[in-house]
């Protein structure tokens, strides 16, 4: 726990003294205070007018530290080549549906991502898939189309650099973002 | 572009040489070609003393790098080899002969008071004497190494019948993981121009064909967005900004621009006209449609679909619209591109552990495997005149752009920046 917090601490004072990094962008949150999703930032086009060194884009990290938000938007994995939502994966996606309802002037980003195997151009069309899918059982959960955009990110973005099965494994995801702008 | 059919062996015989006339010695397109030996001294008369040397060096390692050259090392050049002259008569051919060298080539440079450097080269063939080649070179000293790739392709010319890459410049991506800019160079690794400066991702830039519109996707409004330059005004004069994946460009001609649009529900390849300012569907069917390429007789169209469970590759008759599927073999096949010469298609096959690059021919037959390193291989495309391929490779951990003979062979790396290099492409 104390090292969880650790982290936290430190990652605040990386995400504060950071210039806005690349792509995604997250405002650090106090972690005594449990904010409100709509506190999130995710300025998708406000990017990136300063510049950005080759350290911080390597330890940028893209999960929330809100770790509560966090324990609901979990990543949706799927299977190499595959936009297919697996059964196991469904009770996640559900969590999210039920959350969305609740939270009805809460928007999501879904990024679909993919792991690097494969050509650059094949996998942004996967990742747009695999986040079309979870979008799409969303949407039959009683979720409105619009409340959700989709974003695929190719293998462009991994969790994991790794090149085992593991990392892979990680990077076959769909994220889940708050979108502010909705 | 048509084929010799002679032997070198058969060419040896006939000889009767005209001046500086193409003439194939060797026939690239057999199964397997015998390379020349090339010897390629230190050119004489600079008085500067490291140009010389510099000049030959480069001149040996774009010799390296064609695939049809063997470059006699220096070191078995002896002094009397190096002091010679440059002219006929002053070569004892048989002493290159007894080598082992074929190809000899002499070199005189020229300084002039203002900077101006001139340099005289001569290709012979050491089996008769003859003069194969005789050129002269002339610009600044600072532009050395241009004439000196002139020089290797006008050798190459002379001896392959077509002229060497040497002289050409390469688009490509090149970045870390999620900050990834357009750039041109040189093939040799100069002259680096960045295209873009989002400070973002960018994807599969493409040239057109006149080097007059830059085709690039692009993150820099939030998700991946297809967006065409015009280069010389740097004004942006198209963007498609829909929902959705819009990656993978292919200029149909100077002005028209295929693309791929990848959604929810249909997935569509699209035509759009840049002048006209007219944009048509090409294609549209579910499932996800990708890396669409039109063949030089404009009258097919290569694609990518899951149409079948898993990406392969498509054909696409372009006046009946019939599809033909052209890939069979694995569970993944993608990023096709055709050669210009029109019968050759590479592509990007999974193959046991790792992506490689291969050929097949365009109705299907003789798929050949060129790299076998069971690592992530991609977006390979031909040189104008069909006998290289680039292509990025993960070989050695970090993305680089590699270049090989169409047929596989002399693979070499090349070097543009300290980064990732991926999606290379010749300029035109």
């Amino acid at each position: 726990m104390k090292h969880v917090f650790i982290l936290i601490v430190v990652g605040i004072f990386v995400l504060a003294g950071c210039a806005p990094k690349v792509v995604q962008q997250t405002q650090p949150v106090a972690p005594t205070v449990v904010e409100r999703p709509l506190a999130v930032e995710d300025s998708g086009a406000k990017m990136k007018k300063e510049g950005i060194s080759e350290e911080e884009l390597a330890e940028a990290k893209e999960e929330q530290p809100d770790r509560s938000l966090q324990a609901i938007l979990q990543d949706i994995g799927f299977d190499f080549d595959s936009y297919a939502i697996r059964g196991s994966e469904l009770p996640k996606i559900e969590r999210v549906g039920t959350w969305m309802k609740r939270e009805g002037a809460t928007n999501l980003v879904l990024e679909g991502h993919c792991d690097e195997r494969g050509t650059v151009e094949y996998n942004l069309a996967l990742g747009q898939k695999r986040a079309e899918a979870v979008r799409s059982y969303l949407t039959k959960m009683g979720i409105e189309n619009g409340r959700m955009k989709v974003v695929s990110f190719g293998k462009e973005m991994p969790l994991d650099p790794g090149h085992t099965e593991e990392a892979w494994a990680k990077n076959r995801r769909v994220h889940f973002k708050v979108d502010k702008k909705g | 572009m048509k084929r010799c059919s002679l032997t070198f062996v058969a060419l040896c015989i006939l000889c009767s040489v005209t001046l500086a006339e193409a003439r194939g010695y060797i026939d690239i397109y057999g199964s397997s070609f015998k390379k020349i030996t090339i010897g390629a001294p230190p050119f004489k008369g600079a008085p500067s003393e490291k140009l010389p040397s510099d000049m030959s060096d480069l001149l040996n390692k774009d010799f390296d790098m064609s695939g049809f050259f063997i470059t006699a090392p220096a070191s078995l050049m002896d002094k009397e080899l190096l002091d010679e002259g440059v002219e006929k008569p002053a070569i004892k051919f048989d002493n290159w002969r007894s080598m082992g060298v074929e190809l000899v080539c002499k070199g005189r440079l020229q300084q002039s008071q203002n900077g101006d450097t001139t340099l005289e080269a001569f290709l012979y063939d050491t089996l008769d004497g003859s003069l194969l080649l005789a050129k002269r070179y002339k610009g600044r000293e600072s532009e050395w190494r241009r004439m000196i790739h002139r020089l290797a392709d006008d050798i190459i010319l002379t001896v392959t019948g077509e002229k060497g890459i040497m002289s050409s410049r390469v688009l490509f991506t090149a970045g870390v993981r999620n900050l990834k800019e357009v750039y041109t160079a040189d093939i040799d690794g100069q002259n680096v121009a960045k295209l873009t400066n989002y400070r973002n991702i960018a994807l599969s830039p493409s040239i057109s064909p006149e080097g007059k519109y830059l085709a690039y996707t692009s993150y820099k409004e939030g998700k991946p967005n297809l967006y065409i330059k015009d280069i010389e005004k740097n004004t942006e004069i198209y963007a498609d900004r829909s929902d959705g994946t819009k990656i993978g460009t292919f200029w149909l001609n100077k002005s028209t621009i295929l693309y791929s649009h990848t959604t929810g529900g249909r997935s569509a390849i699209y035509a759009y006209d840049v002048e006209k300012k007219d944009k048509k569907t090409i294609l549209q069917r579910e499932g996800i449609l990708a890396s669409p390429a039109v063949s030089p007789d404009g009258k097919k169209m290569l694609f990518v679909s899951d149409m079948y469970g898993s990406p392969q590759i498509f054909v696409r008759d372009n006046d009946s619209g019939e599809i033909k599927r052209l890939t069979y073999y694995g569970t993944y096949n993608s990023a096709p591109a055709w050669s210009p010469k029109g019968d050759l298609i590479v592509f990007v096959s999974k193959l046991e552990g790792g992506f490689e690059i291969s050929t097949i021919n365009d109705d299907g037959s003789n798929q050949r495997v060129l790299t076998n390193d069971g690592t992530i291989n991609d977006s390979p495309q031909f040189s104008p005149d069909g006998r290289y391929i680039l292509y990025s490779s993960q070989r050695g951990g970090k993305y680089a752009i590699y270049v090989m003979l169409f047929n596989g062979e002399n693979k070499r790396l090349l070097k543009f920046t300290d980064y990732n290099e991926e999606q290379p492409k010749f300029m035109p």
